[in-house]
């Protein structure tokens, strides 16, 4: 049996009465990126400053998983060109994993 | 009374330059060097609080998109979340930089509607009868840093849920204006958020029945209030006790369709092991999928956190929450000694079947180590295993979770 909803039947005029007040335009201004990449003489740093945190922050890299192996970052960055259309050049690709892959995967420096 | 953000900042790690040795955060910028950071319980967990527009201070998933999480003290402090607490997920950072409520429009259309129509927010607030409902949103990939082995993708721990007291209009009596055409199998939801470089806008869709079943509402109220922004302002959809990746924000375009809808976050993302229980032996891939529906049965002590010390040979006001996808919790068991033995929790009221509920028990912790644990089964006899469950997305973590104090 489908237990009901509470339904709450509101006039117009009695939502104005309850005194709830309607803003009518909201602005969304985020803070500033905190998290960076972590600078790498490795090429694939600089590839991935210009064409990865172009779109989103850091975190999606920096807080993966210490297990996170270098199958799961070449998948992602074919995910990020394909689905997502990031303007990354197949041939930048393996770079991009490298450098993912050393330093916040499973082959980061221990 | 402690307001619960005094409580998290007792908590909080103060910022430092030693941050940047820290192996999680990787390069942190000047402004993070000032800003709190907040350990989560497990590895690589370190988080950086901060304050977004009409948000208090929140544990940061990410900054672009915004995805935010609840500190978990907020659950203890009542069965609502609220507003400035509620957690924040985006899949895109393609967010308009300001929307007027007033100009809002949702299209309601596609090939299996015989009149497609546009809605303003005031035809929506004034022609439609408003309901109400007390719902649990939750996170797909709520706890998913909790998985073991560890799992790839947002790294949450149990802060990506909320309870709220909804208004809204069913969604069956806004489609019911378009005259739905015999051929309808699904529907389709997109917000004003979008895909940066074109691809991957978050488009969803539930099937015509369920759409159409009375519960699926357009929501414009949260809690007595507009929603924020970051919840979806000025209307999201609510889909009572399913994963929040079907709560569309922003809602803007609604469309009807004679087809399965396959898009990347149909198909192959937001997809569980087609199987009773959405689990699979580590590694292994499952044989079928099929997309994240409800919410499974969760239960969580709100009033220790794990590791506390508290005084021995005291009373100890044991306090928690529980939650389903829409059965309704009819039992929390409670144990003190790891599962060994199991008693029965009072529950508290009753909000809904949808809703967060309440459950207490008092314990006499002797000097020692205490292991507690909580089990809820809902009124179809379904509960959460002993031993956590795996998939690889790292969906639907419900566990029996462990709560281990010390009386001393």
């Amino acid at each position: 049996m489908k237990s009901k909803f509470l339904l709450a039947v509101f006039a117009v005029a009695g939502l104005g009465a309850t005194g709830l007040s309607f803003a009518t335009v909201k602005t969304m201004q985020g803070p500033p990126d905190s998290v960076m990449l972590t600078p790498s003489a490795l090429p694939g740093y600089a590839i991935a400053q210009g064409h990865c945190t172009g779109c989103h922050s850091a975190e999606y890299m920096a807080y993966q998983p210490p297990n996170a192996g270098r199958a799961y970052w070449d998948a992602t960055v074919h995910k990020m060109k394909k689905v997502f259309n990031a303007p990354v050049d197949d041939a930048d690709m393996p770079a991009i994993v490298d450098y993912l892959s050393a330093t916040y995967g499973n082959k980061q420096a221990k | 009374m402690t307001h619960p953000t005094d409580r998290l900042r007792r908590r909080f790690v103060a910022g430092g330059a030693g941050l940047l040795a820290g192996a999680g955060l990787g390069a942190l910028s000047r402004s993070a060097l000032a800003a709190t950071t907040f350990e989560q319980p497990f590895a690589n967990g370190k988080r950086l609080i901060e304050t977004f527009p009409e948000k208090r201070p929140m544990i940061v998933l990410t900054t672009r998109p915004p995805q935010l999480e609840t500190p978990f003290e907020v659950f203890n402090d009542g069965l609502i979340t609220p507003n400035d607490a509620f957690f924040v997920r985006y899949h895109n950072n393609g967010l308009p930089p300001a929307i007027d409520s007033d100009k809002h429009v949702i299209k309601i259309g596609g090939n299996a509607v015989g009149k497609p129509f546009e809605l303003t927010m005031a035809e929506l607030k004034s022609q439609f009868k408003a309901v109400e409902v007390v719902a649990v949103n939750q996170c797909s990939g709520n706890s998913r840093a909790l998985f073991t082995p560890r799992v790839t993708g947002g790294q949450l721990a149990n802060g990506a849920m909320g309870n709220a007291r909804w208004v809204g209009v069913p969604l069956k009596d806004v489609l019911a204006r378009a005259e739905l055409k015999s051929s309808a199998r699904q529907v389709t939801f997109n917000g004003l958020d979008f895909a940066l470089k074109g691809g991957g806008d978050l488009i969803k869709a539930l099937d015509v029945g369920h759409a159409m079943d009375g519960e699926v509402m357009l929501g414009y109220q949260m809690n007595g209030a507009e929603l924020p922004f970051l919840n979806g302002f000025p209307v999201r959809l609510i889909v009572p006790g399913y994963y929040g990746t079907y709560w569309v924000k922003h809602l803007s375009e609604i469309q009807v369709i004679d087809n399965v809808f396959n898009e990347f976050w149909m198909n192959p993302a937001y997809r569980i092991p087609d199987n009773a229980c959405a689990c699979v032996e580590p590694g292994v891939a499952p044989t079928a999928t099929r997309p994240i529906g409800r919410f499974d049965v969760r239960s969580f002590i709100t009033s220790l956190h794990n590791g506390q010390h508290v005084a021995a040979g005291r009373p100890i006001a044991v306090r928690g929450i529980a939650f389903d996808g829409g059965q309704g919790i009819r039992e929390v068991a409670f144990s003190t000694d790891g599962g060994q033995s199991w008693r029965e929790a009072r529950l508290g009221k009753d909000l809904g079947r949808y809703s967060f509920r309440e459950f207490t028990f008092g314990f006499q912790a002797d000097a020692g180590t205490h292991d507690l644990r909580v089990r809820a089964f809902n009124r179809a006899g379904a509960s959460q295993p002993m031993e956590a469950l795996w998939n690889a997305p790292g969906y639907m973590r419900n566990v029996v979770e462990s709560v281990v104090i010390t009386a001393a």
